[in-house]
């Protein structure tokens, strides 16, 4: 099986046969404007031309921040390019959790790039199943804005993925809320590893006002 | 990486993402952020309880009321 | 023909396999471990420098 070096079997909306995300070409999931920002800058030219799933990585791996636009011009960053190849690529569910879990170990960027594809293309339930264990990972990332670089860390951005409709220039798909995926039986709770001490916490609360 | 131009790679530097500088401090602000979202997490929960009360208390009452 | 499908001037890319991920993952890996220990040399060589500087 192949892929168009360019893209552009993808990227011609009229004639796309592959496979579909929330019913559509999964370049839909990023917003017209954005898309053409994207195609028209250097980086996707000659950084994403020809790159398969495993070859993308060695992209991947050199990325140093996360973002989606910036400066006046709106330009994409490397991640977002990236992140919109891997729509045009739509790699199997075992090729993403890879990136995310065995390649994200090594490089933070990687782990950061998956756990955006994995938000806009995965199932609900999957998408809580997967993102929720990093929540842990407290690696720091910058973060390019409009104006410039700020710092968070990788339990933040997962947890932007998971709570905010909108990331790095693209409007996230409505997530049912964890408490209806819990009500429908779809879902465990969550427990986080610091259960143990809020628990503890409320104890102790408790007592106060007893 | 030679595509970026060096202006752009300096301001980049101002914001470090080096990690384990001081693993303990780390530690301690994930830990901070986490119980911030637990709290956050929990607060919804009791919010939407308290609005299901809410709804279920006024059924009662209009019910009352017919009577 | 195969090169050229290997670099995507045949238009053509082949799609990858997890395997394929994977060796490339190990792959990167063992370059980002080969510049790690490369640029802890050139740090211990640099360092040795200016010790010697400092005794002379």
């Amino acid at each position: 099986m192949t892929h168009r070096a360019d893209a552009s079997s993808a990227l011609d909306n009229r004639g796309y046969a592959g496979p579909l995300i929330r019913g559509a070409n999964p370049i839909t999931l990023i917003e017209t404007a954005v898309r053409d920002r994207i195609t028209e800058s250097l980086y996707w030219k000659e950084q994403c031309f020809g790159l398969n799933a495993a070859t993308l990585l060695d992209r991947a791996v050199d990325l140093s921040y996360i973002g989606g636009t910036y400066g006046v011009g709106m330009r994409p960053t490397p991640f977002l390019c990236l992140a919109f190849k891997l729509l045009t690529l739509t790699p199997e569910k075992e090729i993403v959790l890879e990136y995310l879990n065995m390649g994200g170990e090594e490089w933070k960027y990687l782990r950061a790039l998956a756990a955006f594809y994995v938000r806009l293309t995965f199932e609900p339930v999957d998408i809580y199943t997967t993102l929720e264990p990093f929540l842990t990972d407290a690696r720091k990332l910058r973060r390019r804005r409009k104006e410039g670089y700020v710092l968070m860390h990788m339990d933040e951005f997962i947890d932007e993925l998971l709570t905010k409709d909108r990331s790095c220039a693209t409007s996230l798909w409505k997530l049912p809320g964890r408490q209806q995926l819990e009500d429908l039986d779809m879902l465990e709770e969550r427990v986080s590893p610091l259960q143990a001490e809020l628990d503890e916490l409320d104890e102790m609360e408790q007592d106060q006002d007893g | 990486k030679g595509w970026d131009d060096d202006e752009e790679v300096a301001a980049e530097d101002m914001v470090d993402d080096t990690d384990g500088l001081d693993p303990e401090a780390e530690y301690a602000a994930w830990k901070l952020r986490e119980l911030k979202r637990l709290k956050r997490d929990r607060e919804a929960i009791e919010q939407r309880e308290k609005e299901i009360e809410e709804v279920q208390r006024r059924r009662n009452l209009t019910q009352a009321e017919r009577e | 023909k195969q090169h050229l499908f290997n670099t995507g001037q045949s238009g053509e890319v082949a799609r990858a396999t997890l395997q394929d991920v994977r060796n490339r993952l190990e792959m990167l890996k063992q370059r980002k471990r080969e510049r790690e220990e490369e640029d802890k040399r050139m740090g211990e060589i640099d360092l040795d420098a200016r010790l010697k500087k400092t005794e002379d």
